[in-house]
């Protein structure tokens, strides 16, 4: 006999706890956890939601396969901005072949941190002895160029321009969780969602057009794809599906990075103990004129272990979703085919079970002896199991590298009162609301 | 010692080949590791504890015999 799910109250008829998603939904999945427990049930207009929390209840979710819980099917607001025929709308076979990707593989990594440094580099090249910059700005367009020249290749990346910026903003604030009622309701952030897509077709277009005219020979991935051919002849992949592809390559790696990148500038700026530490431990680092490099980079456990705690505090995806496909049994819990199951990100990080003085910014908690990060099922930044994200490990490599430039080159100061930075809810995506500036000296001027 | 793999969690990155290929593959149909020796001579701890260190998803673990 199975038990009854407990339903979380304050649900409104139709629209169900879609609002309260809406407006603070890491106070809604705390609410559903503090009433209900382990298991809890709430409404998205006409789905409804099984939360798990807890390591146990996290770990039969993130261990079950495929075939039991569909990851696709539970994010109506991702199919519109990867386009048909892209990972969110493929089979889980096809999804399994992309998964493969093999610029994230160990092997690749390993070039990939010089490139990181020298992006780095370009963008900060005119920002002179000192001044402000907007953090999710000068982010967002950093690790489009960091993103587009590990993952795709370093000539397609110079093809690319800050022009892509609000597109990929509006991509990515076209992730309103009104999708649960229509992805396609007639509302602004919808509309920009889809002039940002036709707009980012229209602009590969150009750029294969323009190779095609110069007959140049590519060797990165675009041109790759561009030349795979069906066995009648004909290009397997048409620029559709191509801009789905690099849309899906890059849109994991922007938003997360970026948002990522700025949280851990901040967080350090309000613990300046830390930002002593952390520029101390580059400084010793890079002291002897060494290189980035991958081995470099995994020789900074302080800096490390700064951005684990902030993507602890300020994870860039806060609920995770799978539809069920085969009845999913948790205890004497059994959720029925064609409900969702989710877990919550931004609530299993801050669980109190697992995280000593869990709401503290603390980065000792993942030095020897305490480990907290090994909590695979409850420190979960990044997913867990099958679906892990699997770009984590390129992620931390790319800020470590950003932060080992950053650090060395300039000294920073907020720019506005500390609690003005804070994350916008409003989206699937999180983001860092704008403005959030800060400022910055040449530290080689403040030595002289 | 022994070498512990959760192939629930592997996900074929790689970082355990290019530490310690004398221990580790990948399968090249379903890309996750293959386990090449299952009791690894002592002289291959330090590149072991490299391997499990690094995997980005946990999936390695040495077990003392």
């Amino acid at each position: 006999m199975s038990a009854a799910i407990p339903r979380l109250s304050g649900g409104i008829p139709l629209l169900g706890h879609l609002l309260q998603l809406r407006r603070d939904p890491i106070e809604l999945m705390q609410r559903c956890r503090d009433e209900c427990g382990e298991v809890g049930e709430l409404r998205l207009a006409g789905q409804s939601l099984v939360m798990l929390y807890g390591e146990p209840a996290q770990e039969a979710f993130f261990r079950a396969t495929d075939e039991q819980l569909d990851q696709a099917a539970a994010y109506p607001f991702m199919k519109p901005v990867f386009g048909p025929g892209v990972v969110f709308d493929a089979t889980p076979e096809q999804r399994k072949q992309a998964l493969r990707n093999r610029s994230l593989r160990d092997q690749a990594l390993r070039g990939h941190a010089e490139t990181i440094a020298r992006e780095t580099e370009r963008m900060i090249a005119g920002w002179g002895g000192s001044g402000s910059v907007d953090l999710l700005a000068f982010f967002a367009e950093l690790t489009i160029y960091t993103s587009s020249a590990a993952l795709i290749g370093p000539e397609f990346r110079e093809e690319l321009g800050p022009e892509l910026v609000p597109l990929f903003a509006d991509l990515e604030r076209g992730t309103d969780p009104l999708a649960y009622v229509n992805a396609n309701l007639p509302i602004a952030s919808f509309r920009k969602r889809d002039r940002a897509r036709q707009q980012l077709v229209a602009y590969l277009q150009r750029i294969f057009e323009r190779r095609e005219a110069e007959e140049r020979q590519s060797k990165d991935l675009f041109q790759v794809l561009r030349t795979i051919k069906n066995p009648d002849g004909s290009a397997r992949y048409d620029v559709q599906t191509i801009t789905g592809m690099f849309i899906s390559l890059m849109f994991a790696g922007h938003h997360t990075t970026s948002t990522t990148s700025s949280w851990a500038l901040l967080e350090l700026l309000r613990h300046p103990e830390w930002m002593q530490r952390v520029t101390g431990e580059v400084d010793a680092l890079y002291a002897d004129g060494r290189d980035i490099s991958y081995q470099a980079l995994r020789e900074i456990p302080q800096l490390e272990n700064c951005f684990k705690e902030t993507l602890r505090l300020h994870p860039p995806l806060i609920l995770l979703m799978r539809k069920v496909a085969q009845p999913f049994q948790y205890k004497d819990w059994t959720v029925p085919v064609g409900k969702n199951v989710g877990v919550s990100i931004a609530v299993s990080n801050r669980d109190p079970g697992v995280f000593r003085d869990a709401e503290r910014f603390d980065p000792t908690r993942y030095e020897p002896g305490r480990d907290e990060d090994q909590h695979i099922f409850a420190w979960v930044p990044f997913g867990a199991g099958r679906h892990r994200c699997v770009g984590a490990a390129f992620a931390m490599m790319q800020v470590k590298a950003i932060f080992s430039i950053l650090l060395r080159r300039y000294e920073f100061e907020l720019a506005q009162p500390p609690e003005s930075y804070r994350e916008d809810h409003s989206k699937m995506v999180v983001q860092l609301a704008q403005p959030c500036r800060v400022r910055y000296r040449r530290r080689a001027e403040l030595a002289s | 010692m022994k070498i512990r793999v959760d192939l629930d969690l592997c996900q074929g990155h790689g970082v355990c080949v290019e530490e310690a290929p004398e221990l580790f593959a990948l399968d090249a149909a379903t890309s996750k590791v293959v386990v090449l020796d299952q009791n690894p001579p002592e002289s291959l701890r330090k590149k072991l504890a490299v391997a499990v260190k690094y995997c980005p998803t946990r999936a390695l673990r040495i077990v003392e015999d």
